[in-house]
C-alpha cells in the first residue's frame, strides 16, 4: 500500500550523494519518507508510513495525540535517534539522498532539516542575537553580515519589530510567543531546506498562533514547512496537503488518508478521517 | 436541592470574618515523640556549636602564648623555655595540595560526570556509577597505600620530567631532591579522591539540564559537544562551582592518605615536587601527643582553623549547589 | 510494493489510497502481537484481508563507523611512535606516567587533527572530547578497579590463614623468621568491630530520629538543622578526633579508648546518615501518611507504623553505607583509640584499642616486611568488609516489587552514597508538602 501526497517521484534518487556541499541549501527540498516504521523500546508505534512532502509546501500532519506524528516528525531529521531505546525502519530521503544512507552525519542532516517544537526552548544563557546565530555558530559558518542576517530572519519570523531595539537581551526575557517565534527565526537563519514544526501553536496565545501562521505562509515559498498540528482550523489555513494518522486500539500509528488539504476536509475517503476532521474523535 | 442565587451584598457592608486559629491539641504521646525528634535535631545543632566551642577553648591557650603570630609563623617546636610554632607553613600546603587536587581532580571529575549524564549508554551507567561510588567508599588509608606503593614510584619520574623540562614554572623548579614525599604526589591522590566526590554532584546537576533546550541545540545542528557547551554547562555552571568547591573542602580536610605521604617539614615552599610541606591536618595526626601539652593546645588550635576553614566551604558550596539545583542559577 | 487496494485517482492527479492499511502486523519479532483481522470499532470500508507482512529491519544509525575507528587506532599508533622519538630518542627521559601522560595528550591531538582533515572542525572537537570524557571515565574506573584488585594482590601470597585471625602483634619479634606465623590482626579485627558497632547503636537511632524530624515535623528550626547537618556532614574527620579528645580525654572524663574512638565515630557518622535517611524518607509517599493521619492515627503511629516501615529498606542502606563509611576512618581513632598491639577487648570502655585502619597506618611505616606485610592483610580485610557493605548496601536500595523480587533500582538510589560522603544539600522545598 502507498500513500503519496504526489505522482511525482524524486528525479534523481539514484545519486546518492552526502549533501556536504551547500549550493541547495536556502532551495526548499523535497522529503520522501518510504515503509517508515518507529520502535520505542521494542514497541512499535509507527508502521509502514510512505509520504512525501512536497518542495515550497507546507504540509500538515493530523491525527489524534499519541499516533505517532511526533515521532514522524522526529524521523524526518534524526531526532529520534536521540531517545534511548528507540529504533526506527525505512528509509528518508531528502532531494532524493537517503539521510540514513551511510556517511550521513545526523548534524548535517538536521541543519538541511530545521525543528521547531512544541514548547518554545530558546537558549536561557543567550542572548536573542546569539540564538539567532547559534545554529550557525554550531556549523561553524560565519555570515557575511551577522546584523543582516539576524535582522532577515528575524523579519521572517515575524519578530523583528518587536525586538529589533532589545537584540541584547536573553531569549527568556520574551513572552512564550515571542519565544516560539525567535526560535522559528532561529531554525530559519541556518536557510534550512525543510523546516519541521511539532505543534509550534499548542502552548500559545491566539494572537500568537495568527502571526506564526502568518509567518509559515510567508515562509512556504523558500523552504518546504511540515506542520503537527490538533487545530483544524489551522490546518486549513496553512497547509497545502494533509496527513490523517490514526493509531487505533493496540496498533502502531499509520497514515489512514493523505492528500491535498481541501479534499481531506471537504471529501475525504475514509470514514475515519471524516469523522476526525468533523470532530466526531480524537 | 434548589440553589438560591441571591447577589452577594457590597463589600463595604461585609465584615471579614477573621481566620480560624486551628490550635492542634496533640496527644501526650505525640508530644513526647514530637520533643524527641526536636531534640534530637536540636542536639545535632548542639552538636557543631559544641565542636566549635571545644576546639576553641583547649586551642586558645596555645593561641595566648602565639599571639597572631600563630598564623605568620611555622614550626612545631613546642617544648623548651621559647618555644616557636605556626600554622603558615602547613596552611600553605594544606592550599597547595587542594590545589594540585583541584587542578587535577576537577576536569577529570566534571569529564567523568559528563560521560555518566551525556555519553554513557542506559545499560553500562549504573554500573558506572556503582564503581565510582565504590571509589569513593573505599578507605583514605587504602587509597594512602596505594599512592605509597604504587603512585609515588611512577610520579617520582613523571616530576623529574617536569622538573626539567618546565622548570621555569616557579611551581616546578626542584632545589633540592629528592622528589618522593611532595606535595604534588599528595595533591595527586587527593585528587584521585575527590573525583566520585565532585563527579557525583556534578552529574546530578548536569542531568538537570532541560529537554527541550538539549534537543532544541541537537535539531539546529549541534554535535553533542556543542550541545553540552551551549546547553549543559550554563545549566550546570553554579552546581558545578559548587561541587568543586565541596571537593575542595574534602580536599582541605584529607588527612590519611596525606599524612602517609608528605614528608612533614615545616618551611612555606612553592617547589610542591621536592620533598617537603605539610598540611594542617597532617600536622596534627602526626604531631599528636609529642609536643608536650602546650603541643596539645597548638594542634587543637590548627583543628579548629581547619575546622572553620571547611565550614565556610561547605556552607558555601552547598548554598551553590543547592540554588543551581532548585533552578535559580539558570539566569545566568 | 505495489498497492493491492483500490486506487482512483483523487483530484489534481494525486493517488489516494481509498482503504485502510491493513491491521495485521506479522512482525513477530518486534510486535508478538496476533493480527487483528477487522478492527470492530470503525465503519471501515470493505477491508482487505489481512495480508502478512514483514516490516522492514530496523536501521542502526552509527555515529562511529569504521573510518571513525581507523582514525582513533592511527592517531593511537602515531602518538606511540611520535613520542617514543620525542620522549627517548631526543630527550632520553625515562618514567612510564610521563610517556602515558604524553601519549595520551598526542592521541586526543592527533585525533582532533586527523578527523579535522578528514571530516571536519565540528565533528573532531566532538571526537575529541568524547574520547577525553570517556578515558576520564574509564581512569576513574580502571584505578578502583586496580586499588582492590592489587591490596588483594599484595595482601593474600603472603597471609597466613591460621593467625591471621587469632593471633594479634605482641608475639612480633623482629629477628624471628617466621613471624608471620605468629602475629595477625585480630585484636584490630575486635577493636574495630566494637567501636563501629556501639557508633552505630549510639548513631543510627539519633539519625533516624533527626531525619524524621527535618522529615515529618514543620516549623522555624527544620531550615536551621537541615544546614547544620549538612555543615557537619563536611567536617573534617581528623577535627571529629580531636573534638572528642579535648572534650572527653583531656578533661579526663575517659581515657583512650575503643568508646572514645566510637563517640568519635559517631561524629562523622550522624549526618551522613541522617542525610541518607531523609533522602530516604523524602520519597515515602506522602499519600501514605494522609491516609493514616485521616484514619486518626496520631503522628507518631504514622512514622513509627507507616513510614518508617515503607522506608525500610532505604534505612538499611543506610545503615550499611554509614557502617562502610565510618570502618575505614583512620585520622579519628589517632585521637581516641590510639591504637594498641593486644587483643582488648573487656577493656573497651578504659583501655587503648588497636583497629584495622590503625595496623595499616602504623605499620606501614615501619621498616620491617612482616609489618608492612601485616600492614596489607589488614587493608585486605578491610576493604572486603567496605566491598561487602557496598554491594549489601545496593541490593537493599532497591524496594522490593510484587512478586518480593527487589525491583530494578529507581534513579533516586544512586545518590545516596553521594549523600553520604558529600555535603550535598537536600532540597529544602519539601516544607509544606
Ligand atoms: N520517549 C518515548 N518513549 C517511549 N514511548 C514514546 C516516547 N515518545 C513517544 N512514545 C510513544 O510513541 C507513540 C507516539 O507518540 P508521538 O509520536 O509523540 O504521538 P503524537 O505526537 O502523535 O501525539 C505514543 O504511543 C507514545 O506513547
Ligand atoms: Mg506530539
Amino acid at each position: 500500500m502507498t500513500t503519496t501526497l504526489s505522482s511525482t517521484s524524486p528525479a534523481d534518487a539514484d545519486h546518492p550523494t552526502p549533501f556536504t556541499g551547500t549550493p541547495e541549501l536556502g532551495q526548499p527540498g523535497q522529503v520522501d519518507a518510504h515503509d517508515v516504521c518507529a520502535w520505542f523500546g521494542g514497541r512499535l508505534v509507527l508502521e509502514t508510513v510512505d509520504l512525501v512532502m512536497e518542495k515550497s509546501k507546507v504540509t500538515a500532519l493530523i491525527g489524534p495525540s499519541g499516533c505517532g506524528k511526533s515521532t514522524f516528525l522526529r524521523i524526518i531529521n534524526r531526532m529520534h535517534e536521540v531517545v534511548p531505546g528507540a529504533q526506527l525502519a525505512g528509509s528518508v530521503k531528502l532531494d532524493g539522498v537517503d539521510i540514513y544512507g551511510p556517511g550521513q552525519r545526523a548534524m548535517e542532516t538536521r541543519r538541511h532539516i530545521g525543528m521547531v517544537f512544541q514548547k518554545p526552548n530558546p537558549f536561557p544563557a543567550m542572548t536573542i542575537a546569539e540564538n539567532v546565530l547559534a545554529g550557525l555558530k554550531f556549523s561553524r559558518v560565519s555570515p557575511a553580515d551577522k546584523d543582516d542576517l539576524i535582522e532577515e530572519s528575524l523579519t521572517k519570523g515575524g519578530l523583528w519589530n518587536e525586538v529589533k531595539d532589545r537584540l541584547g537581551e536573553l531569549g527568556g526575557a520574551l513572552s512564550g510567543g515571542q519565544q516560539q517565534r525567535l526560535c522559528i527565526a532561529r531554525s530559519l537563519a541556518v536557510k534550512p531546506r525543510v523546516l519541521l514544526m511539532d505543534e509550534p501553536c499548542s502552548a500559545l496565545d491566539p494572537t500568537s498562533t495568527l502571526r506564526i501562521e502568518q509567518t509559515i505562509k510567508e515562509i512556504a515559498s523558500e523552504v518546504t514547512v511540515v506542520i503537527v498540528t490538533h487545530n483544524m482550523q489551522q490546518a486549513q489555513r496553512v497547509s497545502d496537503y494533509c496527513a490523517f494518522f490514526l493509531a487505533e486500539e493496540n496498533q502502531p500509528g499509520r497514515v489512514i488518508e493523505a492528500g491535498k488539504t481541501g479534499t481531506i476536509f471537504g471529501s475525504p475517503t475514509d470514514q475515519r478521517t471524516f469523522d476526525y476532521v468533523n470532530g466526531q474523535f480524537g | 436541592m434548589t440553589i438560591d442565587l441571591k447577589p452577594s451584598p457590597a463589600r463595604a457592608d461585609r465584615d471579614v470574618p477573621a481566620p480560624l486559629t486551628l490550635t492542634r491539641d496533640y496527644s501526650t504521646p505525640d508530644r513526647i515523640y514530637r520533643a524527641g525528634v526536636r531534640i534530637s535535631g536540636g542536639g545535632v545543632f548542639l552538636l557543631l556549636v559544641v565542636i566549635g566551642i571545644f576546639l576553641a577553648w583547649s586551642g586558645y591557650p596555645a593561641f595566648q602564648q602565639a599571639g597572631w603570630k600563630f598564623f605568620t609563623r611555622s614550626g612545631f617546636q613546642t617544648l623548651g623555655a621559647h618555644p616557636t610554632f605556626g600554622v603558615l607553613a602547613s596552611i600553605v600546603g594544606t592550599v597547595e595540595v587542594a590545589f594540585v587536587a583541584m587542578i587535577v581532580g576537577a576536569p577529570v571529575a566534571i569529564a567523568t560526570a559528563l560521560f555518566l549524564s551525556e555519553y554513557a549508554p542506559l545499560k553500562t551507567r549504573r554500573s558506572l556509577i556503582a564503581m565510582i561510588d565504590l571509589a569513593a567508599a573505599i578507605p583514605s588509608i587504602i587509597f594512602g597505600l596505594w599512592a605509597v606503593f604504587e603512585l609515588q614510584p611512577n610520579v617520582v619520574g613523571f616530576s623529574t620530567w617536569l622538573s626539567h623540562h618546565l622548570a621555569f614554572i616557579p611551581f616546578f623548579k626542584v632545589v633540592s631532591p629528592p622528589l618522593n614525599a611532595s606535595i604534588f604526589i599528595a595533591g595527586l591522590v587527593v585528587g584521585i579522591m575527590i573525583v566520585p566526590i565532585v563527579a557525583s554532584i556534578c552529574r546530578e546537576v548536569f542531568s538537570l539540564a532541560p529537554a527541550g533546550e538539549r534537543e532544541a541545540a541537537l535539531a539546529l545542528g549541534a554535535s553533542r559537544w556543542q550541545m553540552i557547551r551551549t546547553v549543559v554547562l550554563p545549566f550546570g555552571r553554579g552546581g558545578m562551582v559548587g561541587a568543586v568547591m565541596l571537593g575542595l573542602g574534602r580536599a582541605l580536610e584529607e588527612t590519611i592518605a596525606v599524612s602517609i605521604i608528605l614528608g612533614g617539614s615545616f618551611t612555606v615552599t612553592a617547589h610542591i615536587l621536592q620533598k617537603g610541606g605539610s598540611t594542617i591536618s597532617q600536622l596534627i595526626a602526626v604531631n599528636f601527643g609529642s609536643g608536650g601539652t602546650l603541643g596539645l593546645h597548638d594542634l587543637l588550635l590548627c583543628g579548629f582553623v581547619l575546622f572553620l576553614l571547611t565550614l565556610v566551604i561547605n556552607l558555601a558550596a552547598s548554598a551553590i549547589v543547592n540554588r543551581s539545583r532548585s533552578g535559580a542559577g539558570v539566569d545566568l | 510494493m505495489t498497492p493491492e487496494n483500490t486506487i482512483r485517482t483523487a483530484p489534481h492527479g494525486i493517488l489516494v489510497e481509498t482503504t485502510s492499511a491493513p491491521a495485521s502486523t506479522a512482525d513477530g519479532r518486534q510486535d508478538p502481537r496476533p493480527p487483528e483481522p477487522t478492527s470492530p470499532n470503525t465503519a471501515t470500508p470493505p477491508t482487505p484481508t489481512p495480508r502478512p507482512r514483514r516490516l522492514p529491519s530496523p536501521i542502526r544509525p552509527s555515529a562511529f563507523g569504521t573510518q571513525d575507528a581507523m582514525i582513533l587506532i592511527m592517531a593511537a599508533v602515531s602518538s606511540l611512535c611520535l613520542v617514543w622519538v620525542v620522549f627517548y630518542q631526543l630527550t632520553s627521559l625515562s618514567g612510564g606516567l610521563g610517556f602515558l601522560v604524553c601519549w595520551y595528550i598526542g592521541f586526543v591531538a592527533l585525533t582532533w587533527i586527523a578527523t579535522a582533515q578528514v571530516i571536519e572542525r565540528q565533528v573532531a572537537t566532538d571526537r575529541a572530547v568524547a574520547v577525553v570524557v570517556v578515558s576520564a571515565a574509564m581512569l576513574i574506573v580502571a584505578i578502583v578497579v586496580f586499588i582492590v584488585a592489587w591490596v588483594a594482590y599484595k595482601a593474600i601470597p603472603s597471609i597466613h590463614w591460621g593467625s591471621l585471625f587469632t593471633k594479634d602483634q605482641k608475639s612480633f619479634v623482629v629477628t624471628d623468621p617466621n613471624a608471620l606465623d605468629h602475629v595477625g590482626v585480630v585484636h584490630a579485627v575486635i577493636g574495630t568491630l566494637e567501636q563501629v558497632l556501639v557508633a552505630v547503636l549510639i548513631g543510627v537511632p539519633f539519625a533516624i530520629a533527626t531525619a524524621v524530624y527535618l522529615n515529618e515535623v514543620k516549623g522555624w528550626g527544620v531550615k536551621t538543622v537541615r544546614t547544620v547537618v549538612t555543615a557537619m556532614s563536611g567536617t573534617p574527620s581528623v577535627v571529629a578526633g580531636i573534638f572528642i579528645y579535648s572534650m572527653l580525654i583531656l578533661t579526663h572524663v575517659l581515657t583512650y579508648s575503643g568508646f572514645a574512638a566510637s563517640l568519635a565515630l559517631v561524629v562523622i557518622l550522624l549526618p551522613s546518615v541522617t542525610r541518607v535517611v531523609e533522602e530516604v524518607l523524602r520519597v515515602v509517599p506522602s499519600g501514605l501518611r494522609e491516609a493514616s493521619l485521616a484514619l486518626g492515627a496520631p503522628e507518631w503511629r504514622t512514622v513509627w507504623s507507616v513510614v518508617l516501615p515503607t522506608a525500610r529498606s532505604g534505612v538499611v542502606t543506610a545503615v550499611l553505607l554509614g557502617i562502610a563509611r565510618i570502618v575505614g576512618e583512620t585520622a579519628p581513632l589517632l585521637f581516641t583509640a590510639f591504637g594498641s598491639q593486644v587483643v582488648n577487648w573487656r577493656g573497651y570502655f578504659n583501655h587503648d584499642q588497636g583497629a584495622l585502619p590503625l595496623v595499616i597506618f602504623s605499620d606501614v611505616r615501619q621498616a620491617q616486611p612482616v609489618l608492612i606485610n601485616l600492614a596489607f592483610q589488614a587493608a585486605f580485610v578491610l576493604m572486603s568488609i567496605v566491598l561487602v557493605l557496598f554491594v549489601l548496601a545496593r541490593i537493599f536500595s532497591r524496594p522490593k516489587g510484587k512478586n518480593g523480587k527487589r525491583m530494578k533500582p529507581g534513579p533516586n538510589d544512586d545518590d545516596l552514597m553521594a549523600r553520604l560522603f558529600v555535603p550535598i544539600p537536600i532540597e529544602q522545598n519539601e516544607e509544606n508538602r
